[in-house]
């Protein structure tokens, strides 16, 4: 078995640019939108263990708290003042209300600081009381902000299919989430901590992106690659 | 002297035969009251041996119920002795039933065998653990006189021996007056298998009993005119004195280590295949019809050879076999017994065998093993303590039959011989594990599997948990593989990587998803005897279509490779260190070593030799632990790490069975010699400490072995009523638990399992630890100014073996330096700007 080591590397730091806004890419897979003062996330999937554990596989109860962490340390990064959460937040619609004492706690916290907006998903249709606004759809700057992506939209960031990309060069290959976007349209990587992800040249994104448009942005584990999609590959 | 029945001596006696000794000192034993393991090779009538008490005991003491358990690990073996036992007991004209029970047996017929059983019942460790798990488990065993346990050897050193170990421990406990034969090859510590029998039945004794071996084996090492290879795997070499011994002698079993050999050697014996022999492949991967049509020819004797790996190693006997030929290094003296035993023989002729190393290094092993096998010594592995995930799995499936006592339960697993020295807070929290999950945040209570009632005793906390158990029994976890179909080529467009492909071709097999997750489209790899191309992913199925060309650019993918033996190992080195001995080795290696001692030095057998040597733009260290290819790639990423930190910039390694190689920026041979780098601290044992532990945390090795963890203990299931899980997505969601659970809880009992699978398995870092501990203070450095001829085979391999790890960010990197070389827009929108 052969191994090898990395070289520093050196490349700046990509920025998405998007009908007409600047967009920073967060290594976590959440979209910074600076002129909005938003942070944008995608499919949280708060107490997917929890429901799983309700049907036999008890898998650990940690993963809420670790997306909320991850949550924190972004909007302390960031500073935004707004979240924005894509839909999906919770794995089920009762997730609402089995978060654990610690998880509901923090999570109250940051809803009570800052301004929040909930856009209902398909895994979690009703509103809650949780705080911050429950919606099923929002517009800013142009832009307009809902779950499930659709074609006909300019200017529509969505989430719902937790885009994956899968690269390769010279016979090796790497699979990580990803940001994908075209002129009309961007998808956000999925944000849990317990979700999986999907390649965005399966069939669930068939027709949603103008191919020749097509732009991808994969998280690294330092930094966001910018990838061309002539290397993107199944799988 | 022990006497037979009238019936049963009537019945040798017309057939002119008589009872063996090793047939009746198991019967004496077994009518003492006593367990039996009995040691035989191939031939010497153990199938008889193991049921004559069976039989002798239901004529003198007739009963209604399920009197004798068989135990095999494969099914069609459990087959096979059902029927080699069928045909005796009706020459005898007893009214004894036999029957089978596996995977395979109609569910209809499976629950009638519950309710009536038969006397002797052949059957698989996993189908025992799930007969016991059900409530009537009570009355079925309670009759139980005997449990027969066929290649014990094979079983006692996986994790199905551990739930073979709980499932016996178990039948002791429903039936106290039990006796328990087990039948093994020859193996290195014969004493440890009697305790592990007469673990779970003490105080009574179990006796050891040794059939006469065979003749010895006749054992050779191919000469060859031809040039001897300096590394690679493939004997390609000696292909065409392989096709004549193959015309020159009867039936051939040609073994190899991997699938990918397999492939290769079967692609190359038909290019130069003029007379049309019969030759056929055999391994894990083909599928299930494609082996059981090779099988049932081989039966038959239609054919004059069969490539084949480790798949042929154990079960029923193939018809006459005449010659064993093992390809490339046979790594355990153990297995090549074994494999040797495969030649059918009678038991007064030799078997026969031959040896084609496929590299240099590989001819000094086959001569180890040579000498090892000819003096009959054994290095076959001994059992290990067992494993929690076994356990967790066993807890459940004794709640499933009963309601669980926790102090009886304890005591009844720690009579299982791998569980013996389970301390009993660890048993507690397995059970915490399976009743809610074992986490420090006891979020799960109202999830609970397992409740204690006030009565103090745990219960299942309702009946869709037995029905789950029992879909998801069982310790083998394959890896997640993949169907390989073969379709139309989807044609040279340019860029079509979404064109339609072709659908609906017939399937060739199974591949591991690791290999096809590094291909891209168009890569040639060998499959089922030829050369595919790969097309793409399709759900779970892998597509390829025929591809024309003559060598496959894919080399190897690793299927079933085993690791050098300790014991092989010690011998190579010694061969090394005396050359005295080496006028037995070929003219080629004899040079190939007097100019390594010329040009370098020799390993010894006590110390580590460490050369250094600068090539191209980079700085080479090549040693030489001969611990086999685990324990050198687990010493690489430590070696690494600790390079790092010393500022010699390391760039690479590659390990084989023998040695390994790092290559570095900074003049590693100039930071030694002045003393900056001192190679006794950095192969100081305490490597296995922090190091160790921060590497852990990322590598996809511990992943891997989580998996199976998770899978075994039931926190991950393999079927839920209604809904099949593929590989595919268990993989996926197993490395995130691992993400969640190791970031937030180390500790957990779980990952304590992972951690110890992977000490022993994938990273073999008891034997890294013995090695680094073995060679303190002897590591000699030899500052070279060119490579030497030792390391030249283990050089040769960079390039060959898979790549893992680091590379995957390095595939990012590159691509997105690539991106910036085509100026890639981010920043301002081309159509913006």
């Amino acid at each position: 078995m052969a191994h090898i080591l990395p070289v520093a590397d050196t490349t700046p730091e990509p920025v998405i640019r998007f009908h007409g806004q600047d967009f920073v890419p967060l290594l976590s897979g959440a979209l910074f939108w600076p002129e909005a003062d938003a942070l944008l996330v995608a499919d949280l999937h708060l107490e997917k263990h929890s429901s799983f554990a309700r049907s036999g596989q008890l898998l650990p109860p940690y993963d809420t708290g670790l997306t909320l962490a991850r949550l924190a340390r972004d909007l302390d990064e960031t500073a935004a003042k707004t979240v924005i959460a894509l839909g999906d937040s919770f794995h089920r619609d009762e997730g609402s209300s089995t978060l654990l004492e610690a998880d509901r706690t923090r999570l109250a916290a940051m809803l009570e600081a800052l301004e929040w907006y909930w856009i209902a998903g398909n895994h979690d249709p009703a509103p809650h009381r949780l705080g911050g606004l429950c919606c099923a759809e929002i517009s800013i700057a142009g832009c307009s902000l809902r779950h499930e992506p659709r074609r006909g939209t300019p200017g529509l960031i969505a989430g719902h299919l937790h885009p994956a990309a899968r690269i390769a060069l010279n016979g090796r290959s790497t699979r990580r989430p990803c940001f994908a976007w075209d002129d009309e349209m961007l998808i956000l990587p999925a944000y849990g901590a317990s979700t999986g992800s999907l390649n965005i040249l399966s069939p669930a994104f068939a027709g949603l992106f103008d191919r020749t448009r097509l732009r991808v942005a994969m998280l690294g584990r330092d930094r966001i690659y910018p990838v061309g999609a002539h290397l993107l590959v199944h799988g | 002297m022990t006497s037979l029945s009238p019936i049963v001596s009537d019945w040798f006696a017309s057939r002119g035969w008589q009872a063996r000794a090793h047939q009746l000192a198991v019967l004496a034993a077994e009518r003492a009251g006593n367990s039996v393991l009995l040691i035989a090779p191939t031939g010497a009538g153990k199938t008889l041996a193991g049921f004559l008490p069976s039989i002798e005991d239901l004529i003198a003491n007739p009963i209604d119920g399920l009197h004798t358990l068989y135990i095999s690990p494969l099914k069609a073996l459990a087959v096979d002795v059902a029927r080699n036992l069928g045909d005796p007991v009706r020459q005898m004209g007893l009214g004894i039933r036999i029957e089978t029970r596996t995977g395979d047996t109609p569910a209809s017929r499976r629950q009638r065998q519950r309710f009536a059983p038969p006397h002797i019942l052949m059957t698989t460790p996993e189908q025992l653990a799930l007969l016991l798990s059900h409530p009537d488990s009570v009355r079925l065993f309670g009759s139980l006189r005997r449990i027969v346990l066929d290649e014990l050897h094979a079983l006692v050193t996986s994790k199905r021996g551990d739930l073979l170990s709980l499932g016996v421990a178990r039948l002791a406990k429903l039936a106290p007056q039990v006796t328990i034969t087990a039948l093994s090859a020859t193996v290195a510590q014969p004493e440890v298998l009697r305790d592990w029998i007469a673990a779970p039945i003490a105080p009574r004794p179990a006796v050891l009993v040794e059939a006469p071996g065979g003749a010895a084996p006749q054992l050779g090492i191919l000469k060859t005119e031809e040039r001897l290879p300096w590394a690679g795997h493939s004997a390609a070499y000696a292909v065409p004195d392989l096709y004549e011994t193959i015309k020159h002698n009867g039936t051939t079993l040609l073994f190899v280590n991997t699938r990918s050999q397999a492939e290769a050697l079967f692609q190359n014996l038909w290019a130069i295949n003029e007379d049309g022999l019969p030759i056929a492949l055999h391994h894990g991967s083909l599928s299930v019809e494609q082996r059981r049509k090779v099988e049932s020819a081989m039966v038959d004797n239609r054919l004059r050879a069969v490539v084949c790996t480790s798949t042929l190693d154990l079960g029923i006997d193939w018809g006459d076999v005449d010659l064993v030929i093992q390809i490339g290094a046979p790594k355990g003296a153990s297995r090549m017994l074994q494999r040797i035993g495969r030649a059918n023989h009678r038991l007064d002729e030799p078997s026969r065998a031959l040896f084609v190393p496929a590299n240099r290094f590989e001819v000094l092993e086959c001569e180890a093993a040579l000498e090892a096998v000819a003096g009959g010594a054994q290095d076959s592995e001994t059992p290990l303590p067992g494993g929690l995930d076994v356990l967790a799995q066993h807890i459940l499936g004794l709640a499933c039959a009963d309601p669980l006592d926790a102090d009886a339960t304890y005591a009844e697993i720690t009579s299982a011989w791998p569980y013996k020295d389970l301390p009993r807070p660890k048993f507690d929290r397995v059970l915490d594990f399976v009743s809610t999950g074992g986490y420090a945040l006891r979020a799960y209570e109202r999830f609970a599997k397992l409740r204690k009632t006030a009565d103090g005793l745990w219960r299942i906390a309702n009946p869709q948990i037995a029905q789950q158990y029992r879909l998801n029994v069982g310790t083998i976890v394959e890896e997640p593989m993949l169907k390989v179909r073969l379709v139309r080529a989807r044609g040279n467009r340019q860029g079509a990587t979404t064109g339609p492909i072709g659908r609906g071709g017939r399937v060739l097999g199974e591949i591991e998803e690791y290999f096809i997750d590094q291909l891209v489209r168009g890569d040639t790899f060998m499959f089922g005897g030829e050369i595919v191309a790969f097309e793409g992913v399709v759900e779970t199925e892998a597509y390829v279509s025929r591809s024309f060309s003559d060598n496959p650019k894919i080399p190897a993918y690793m299927g079933g490779r085993f690791p050098l033996s300790t014991f092989l190992a010690e011998k190579v080195r010694k061969i090394l260190a005396d050359p005295a001995g080496w006028h037995v080795l070929p003219d080629q290696v004899r040079e190939w070593l007097d100019l390594q001692n010329y040009a370098s030095v020799l390993p010894d057998s006590d110390s580590l030799l460490v050369e250094t040597f600068p090539r191209a733009d980079k700085h080479y260290m090549v040693c030489y632990p001969f611990e086999g290819r685990l324990a050198h790639q687990t010493l690489g990423m430590l070696l690494t790490r600790r390079l790092e930190r010393a500022r010699a910039q390391p760039l690479g390694f590659v390990a084989s069975d023998y040695s390994l190689a790092i290559w570095c920026a900074s003049d590693l041979g100039a930071l030694i010699e002045s003393g900056r780098l001192s190679l006794d601290h950095l192969f100081d044992e305490d490597m296995l400490g922090d190091d160790l532990e921060t590497w852990l945390d990322e590598s996809a090795l511990m992943k891997r072995t989580f998996r199976n963890c998770a899978i075994i203990s039931g926190l991950i299931e393999r079927r839920h009523p209604g809904k099949e899980k593929s590989g595919r997505q268990i993989t996926m969601s197993s490395d995130i638990i691992y993400d969640v659970l190791y970031q937030h809880e180390p500790d957990h009992i779980l990952i304590e399992a992972t951690r110890r699978d992977a000490a022993r398995g994938l990273l073999d870092i008891e034997r890294l630890g013995a090695a680094l501990r073995r060679i303190r203070r002897h590591i000699r450095h030899k500052r070279l100014d060119r490579i030497s001829p030792l390391a030249v085979p283990v050089l040769l391999d960079i390039g060959k073996e898979p790549i893992f790890g680091e590379a995957r960010e390095a595939v990012l990197r590159e691509a997105a330096e690539d991106l910036i070389a085509e100026a890639m827009d981010f920043g301002p929108h081309p159509s913006r700007r």
